[in-house]
């Protein structure tokens, strides 16, 4: 919001300084690059014991040269901020790039729809795929969903709507069971079906997704909620509708965007969970479209069942399944993010033009 | 119910005295609301009281030595279930994890509230989030097959240079450097630096323009103003920030179970052994085979990182929630 450099309008003036600047920001890493090349050094020592110390050094001499000690400080803090947060996106960039480019290599068009009836640790890749494990993941996580989304949102509603003085601490409560850790789901889901006698299938491993689910819903809810202005209520409830009608037909069409959001930033969170379904849920080979019955893949446990074992060609189908869960990741999660910038851009032309 | 609690304001009055003949399905409205509101404690209860009934054997055979000593020999005529290595290591990953995280995590929120402009700030914090969202099966697996060798190199380089202190010593001249605490550590801060630069974004970009305008108008630098005004005012929400992310490092289990060697020899502060413990590890990696006085065992050991994490979590939201007052409608 507050840009620091807008206000202070003398800082980015002159011509000099920008070319110092520039200076100051390639000469280091010239030199590392050349120190690692030509010294044939190792990069992690040439980047921490030569490129580190030289652009550390001559920052310091820029901002000395600048304004004295309070452009050395000044000029410490933006390097060390670049820095940190350079490495934040290295980080981001590497787990991206090493997935997509070795799931590549696994991908084929069979591969996402075959499942791997008659595939073993060391089949070849030319056989069998994810098809099984996406249609199970899709079941799985459609049950959590049915389940977790109204229950989310009329939570969300309660935080937002109510006057109960006992919101604070749902909020704290539910804020809390989103650092639910996935395996103590899964260990309770696997609680109740002792008591219960209930069989592994599908639907435990949906239950086991449901409180890692719900806090996501009712967080993102709660947020688009707030975002409603309160006149709009208000004026519906001055109308005389009582307050689920102001909620039905007036807040909830108003806050439609944000609700969806919530939909798929809660799937976001929950189709990648692996633990929970790996304690609840028995693997399947082949594919299963009941969720009520028998062992049902998903796409997180093929992961996992695949990256135990040795053989390349597993840990092939392991690169090939997460890439496909991370496209899967990737749509919620852009789809979530279009949802969220139209609607800023969308409401107030819509409105207008409906009255 | 609820819309009977009110406080005092006079238009809630007002329309209570008039919506009469409508309260009928408003009641049943707030009802139903509260009945799901309430569920998040049902939902807490039946977590604690399931695991506790399943717990219950090992804790009251083992006792407090469940949580200090290290053996764990489940299957012997005498059982013995010991956690005390895969507590502390948890802990101990957490915190390295959150110390790795946090210059990372301030650093791009400061970048993206007071440097970058808006556009560029959009974009930042759209990869930040989506970093979040990464499965941590993927992390994991990116984890043991790219991360791992780099971090390996790392601990050797470290190892060699400052072997004298003892967090960086290892008693084996030929260590591999794998499977390392160490890597679960940088692990386990990729996950978490998401959770703690999204809080302190928020702080930061909620910060009173006033406030910095007049440390700037009085002569202040960019520097003094981080460190005087800035930090000062966003401290407790940064503090909250980090704890919801050592919150999420206690209770990571995939991701840490492709990077670390599960021992329990316990291993206090030698980050780059090849030894470490994590609780929600631990539970994954026996289930599989555990017999079934090995499964209470494993529902205690359930049961703890619950309880921790849920203290945990339960004051970073306290503590957050008190730092972000816009917050509270």
């Amino acid at each position: 919001m507050s840009n620091l450099a807008s206000r202070q309008p003398w800082a980015l003036s002159s011509n000099t300084f920008k070319l110092q600047l520039a200076l100051v920001s390639t000469i280091p890493s010239i030199i590392g690059v050349l120190f690692v090349i030509l010294g044939n050094l190792d990069f992690s020592i040439g980047l921490v014991g030569v490129f580190l110390p030289i652009q550390v050094l001559t920052v310091a001499a820029f901002g000395w040269r600048k304004a004295r000690r309070r452009g050395l400080s000044d000029a410490l803090l933006i390097f060390f901020t670049i820095f940190f947060s350079t490495l934040v996106l290295v980080l981001l960039l590497s787990v991206l790039g090493s997935v997509i480019f070795e799931g590549f290599k696994a991908m084929s068009p069979h591969f996402l729809y075959e499942n791997n009836r008659y595939v073993g640790t060391t089949t070849s890749l030319e056989y069998g795929g994810v098809g099984h494990a996406i249609l199970g993941t899709l079941l799985i996580v459609l049950l959590t969903t049915v389940a977790a989304v109204p229950l989310g949102i009329a939570m969300a509603v309660y935080l937002t709507q109510s006057q109960s003085k006992m919101r604070g601490v749902v909020r704290t409560v539910t804020q809390s069971l989103a650092g639910l850790p996935s395996v103590v789901a899964g260990l309770f889901v696997l609680a109740i079906m002792q008591f219960t006698h209930i069989e592994r299938s599908g639907f435990t491993g949906a239950l086991a997704l449901f409180p890692l689910m719900l806090p996501t819903v009712a967080r993102v809810a709660e947020e688009s909620l707030r975002l409603v202005p309160p006149d709009l209520r208000m004026a519906a409830l001055a109308l005389g509708a009582p307050n689920y009608k102001a909620f039905f037909q007036v807040v909830l069409p108003a806050a439609k965007s944000g609700i969806i959001t919530a939909l798929l930033l809660g799937l976001a969170r929950v189709v990648g969970e692996t633990a929970p379904l790996i304690l609840t849920i028995n693997m399947n080979n082949t594919t299963n479209l009941n969720p009520f019955n028998g062992p049902i893949a998903s796409l997180p446990t093929y992961v996992y069942s695949f990256l135990g074992s040795n053989y390349s060609s597993s840990q092939q189908r392991a690169w090939g399944a997460a890439l496909v869960l991370l496209i899967v990741v990737g749509i919620l999660f852009g789809s979530a993010r279009l949802l969220s910038r139209k609607k800023s851009l969308k409401t107030k032309p819509a409105k207008k033009a409906k009255k | 119910m609820a819309n009977e609690q009110k406080d005092g304001s006079p238009e809630v009055k007002k329309r209570k005295l008039s919506s009469g003949p409508l309260s009928k399905g408003d009641k049943w409205f707030f009802r139903a609301t509260a009945v799901s509101a309430n569920f998040a404690f049902v939902l807490v209860a039946l977590i604690v009281v399931f695991l506790f009934a399943n717990a219950w054997p090992t804790l009251s055979s083992q006792g407090f030595s469940f949580f200090t000593g290290s053996n764990w020999n489940p299957d012997a005529k005498h059982p013995v279930m010991q956690l005390g290595p895969m507590l502390w290591g948890s802990l101990l990953i957490g915190f390295t994890g959150v110390l790795l995280a946090t210059p990372m995590a301030i650093s791009a929120a400061y970048l993206i509230v007071y440097l970058l402009p808006k556009p560029a700030a959009k974009v930042a914090t759209t990869v930040i989030d989506l970093l979040a969202a990464l499965p941590s099966v993927v992390i994991g697996l990116w984890g043991i097959a790219v991360f791992t060798p780099v971090a390996v190199n790392w601990a050797r380089i470290s190892n060699q240079l400052l072997g004298w202190i003892p967090i960086f010593h290892v008693k084996d001249p030929n260590a591999a450097f794998t499977d390392s605490p160490f890597i679960a550590g940088w692990i386990v801060a990729v996950m978490i630096v998401p959770i703690i630069t999204s809080v302190t974004r928020e702080i930061f970009s909620q910060m009173d323009d006033g406030l910095i305008n007049g440390a700037l108008a009085l002569g202040g630098s960019r520097f003094s103003v981080f460190r005087r005004v800035i930090m000062p005012t966003s401290s407790s929400g940064i503090i909250g920030g980090i704890l919801l992310g050592l919150g999420r490092a206690l209770g990571e289990t995939v991701a840490i179970l492709y990077v670390l060697q599960l021992s329990f020899k316990i291993n206090f502060f030698s980050l780059l052994e090849s030894r470490g413990g994590a609780v929600a590890s631990w539970i994954l990696a026996r289930f599989g085979e555990a017999s079934n006085s090995e499964f209470h065992g494993l529902m205690a050991a359930g049961l703890v990182i619950f309880l921790v994490t849920l203290a945990v979590n339960m004051l970073a939201s306290f503590v957050v929630n008190r730092a972000q007052p816009w917050r509270k409608n």
